[in-house]
């Protein structure tokens, strides 16, 4: 195996039309051996940076490599050793799912089919029935085991766990987690901090086409903001949660308070408000456009 | 690897070429069984001959021709528009379907991000329609093989093989271009559209160009011009076939090339 990391990108861009840029120059490196997330809410460019690595379009500027093979010149070469799954996974409605994985193992030219076969049992998929009788969680099961079954070095998942159930959730997780603890890569998309934050080494945040940020994932659980909601048995103070920094108390009504905090502050926060009796208590991740907000507020830039 | 496309092309339009091979053979039995009430209606010659020259030259009606031997009457009836006809429409709806269908339906996504060069899988698609022609050809012809002793047309099995190569070659000829069409641009309706018309073009100016003095010079670029008319009569012309053959190769080729160019269209 040569040492070139499993995804090189330098400057790589897609213009659509005149002035739709929906990647402008990207350059990142991942490592061999990490979960990198690729975060952004929908619509950022996740897609399209996916699909200009894995050749279904091809960039307006820049080069990018897999492998350390360049995915222009050396497109073929470039796959061989990847594992793909598209954000919309469209299989063959007709075919059973084990005819489906076979006609893609034979597409690919042989699979560990030990591999595969535990990968089916341990994601439960049911190989049997015709895959437009399957929903949409299903679905992607398969789209799943045909990513890993070749145990490639590198897989690239957009928005993996779509459709999923919590359960089959952690267990794409533990599977990320597994390719990397053996040295392999996995690329994986999401618009949820949440999850990404549980699984990835690292993550870069893309917005509008921009690769904004890259950092290690304990930096960027600082910035991860939760929803939270008390609900106090008897009548509410909020002032006393208003005082903790970096605290904001959103509404009041009744009983009911309803604040916003970084994740950092949250031991705070459980304490304070367990001083008074309370009969409930949800907290709930903000999603990334609210995180983002916050980061420009801290005064990291922005449009 | 890329036999797995053929494969998958053929398997997934075996239904539809089943449908396509029992309506074809099923549509020669009936003209042939029509056969021997025709024979015995001499007179109908003389009403053919009465027609205007346009309907005969359009419906391949030749000089001379003799509708109430087998093979003059199979001419026109069968190989001068239905026969083609049908068979046409099943290798253009495969041809664009395989492709610029996959394509809509969001299924090449997975596919061509496999290992897979664009420009392989579509000559593999092609190869798959290439056979899916063949079979419909070698069902039609085996039926009307059969029928012939049955009937009395008196056909020579030589010139039977003769014109069921020609609209072979022809099928070929537009099912890839439909084909390649859809590699080109991604959509099902241009690919069936475009290739339909163009179709329909090339078979009128093989029917009307002696009418139509400055369709002259374009007769041939017409495929169907190309493999002659009253193919049981005569047998098609084996110059011309080779030349709408290689003039399909060519088409193919550059419909796989032209899909290396272009961003597949997301589901």
């Amino acid at each position: 195996m040569s040492t070139a990391p499993p995804i090189e990108t330098v400057g790589l861009s897609k213009t659509y039309g005149r002035s739709t840029e929906a990647l402008v120059d990207l350059d990142l490196v991942v490592r061999a051996g990490e979960v990198f997330g690729y975060l952004g809410p929908n619509g950022a460019g996740k897609s399209t940076t996916i699909r200009l690595l894995v050749g279904l379009i091809h960039p307006s500027a820049g080069r990018a490599a897999l492998l350390g093979h360049d995915i222009r010149r050396d497109g073929v070469m470039s796959r061989r050793d990847v594992g793909y799954l598209p954000g919309d996974l469209r299989l063959a409605d007709r075919l059973t799912g084990r005819q489906q994985l076979d006609s893609l193992a034979r597409l690919r030219g042989g699979v560990d089919e030990a591999l595969r076969d535990s990968l089916c049992a341990r994601l439960d998929v049911d190989l049997e029935r015709p895959i437009r009788q399957l929903s949409k969680g299903n679905r992607q099961k398969i789209g799943l085991v045909q990513a890993f079954m070749h145990r490639p070095q590198l897989v690239i998942l957009d928005e993996p766990t779509g459709g999923l159930d919590p359960l089959l959730q952690a267990e794409v997780r533990s599977l990320l987690r597994e390719t990397a603890e053996d040295g392999r890569t996995a690329f994986v998309s999401s618009h949820s901090l949440d999850e990404v934050q549980h699984v990835a080494d690292r993550v870069g945040i893309i917005r509008s086409g921009r690769l904004i940020d890259v950092d290690a994932v304990e930096t960027l659980r600082d910035r991860s903001l939760r929803h939270v909601t008390v609900t106090f048995a008897d009548a509410a103070d909020p002032a006393m949660l208003a005082a903790i920094p970096d605290v904001d108390v959103v509404e009041v009504t009744g009983r009911v308070v309803r604040l916003t905090c970084p994740e950092t502050r949250m031991d705070a926060v459980v304490r304070r408000a367990a001083e008074r009796p309370i009969s409930d208590f949800v907290s709930q991740p903000a999603d990334l456009e609210e995180i983002f907000l916050a980061m420009y507020r801290e005064g990291a830039g922005g449009d | 690897m890329a036999t797995e496309l053929f494969r998958r092309g053929l398997r997934d339009h075996r239904r539809a070429l089943l449908g396509w091979c029992v309506g074809i053979a099923g549509y020669i039995a009936l003209v042939a069984s029509i056969f021997p009430s025709i024979e015995s209606s001499p007179e109908l010659n003389e009403l053919i001959e009465s027609y205007p020259d346009v309907l005969k030259s359009l419906f391949g009606i030749a000089e001379g021709g003799d509708l109430t031997s087998g093979a003059g009457y199979l001419d026109v009836e069968l190989f001068s528009f239905m026969l083609p006809l049908l068979i046409l429409v099943l290798a253009i709806g495969s041809g664009a379907r395989t492709f610029a269908g996959e394509e809509d339906a969001g299924r090449l996504e997975l596919v061509l991000a496999y290992p897979i060069q664009r420009r392989t899988a579509v000559l593999a698609k092609g190869a798959a329609l290439g056979a899916e022609v063949l079979a419909a050809c070698l069902v039609g012809m085996a039926t009307l093989l059969v029928l012939e002793p049955v009937v009395g047309l008196e056909l020579s099995t030589a010139n039977v093989v003769s014109a069921f190569l020609g609209v072979g070659a022809l099928a070929i000829f537009y099912g890839w271009l439909a084909l390649a069409i859809g590699a080109t641009y991604p959509s099902r309706g241009l690919a069936i559209g475009l290739a339909a018309a163009t179709a329909a073009a090339d078979y009128l100016v093989a029917g009307l160009h002696e009418l139509a003095g400055w369709l002259d010079p374009f007769r041939f670029l017409s495929p169907f011009w190309l493999i002659g008319s009253s193919p049981l009569q005569a047998g098609s012309d084996l110059s011309g076939v080779a030349i709408v053959l290689g003039a399909a190769i060519v088409v193919l080729i550059l419909g796989a090339t032209l899909v290396e160019r272009r961003d597949l269209e997301s589901p």
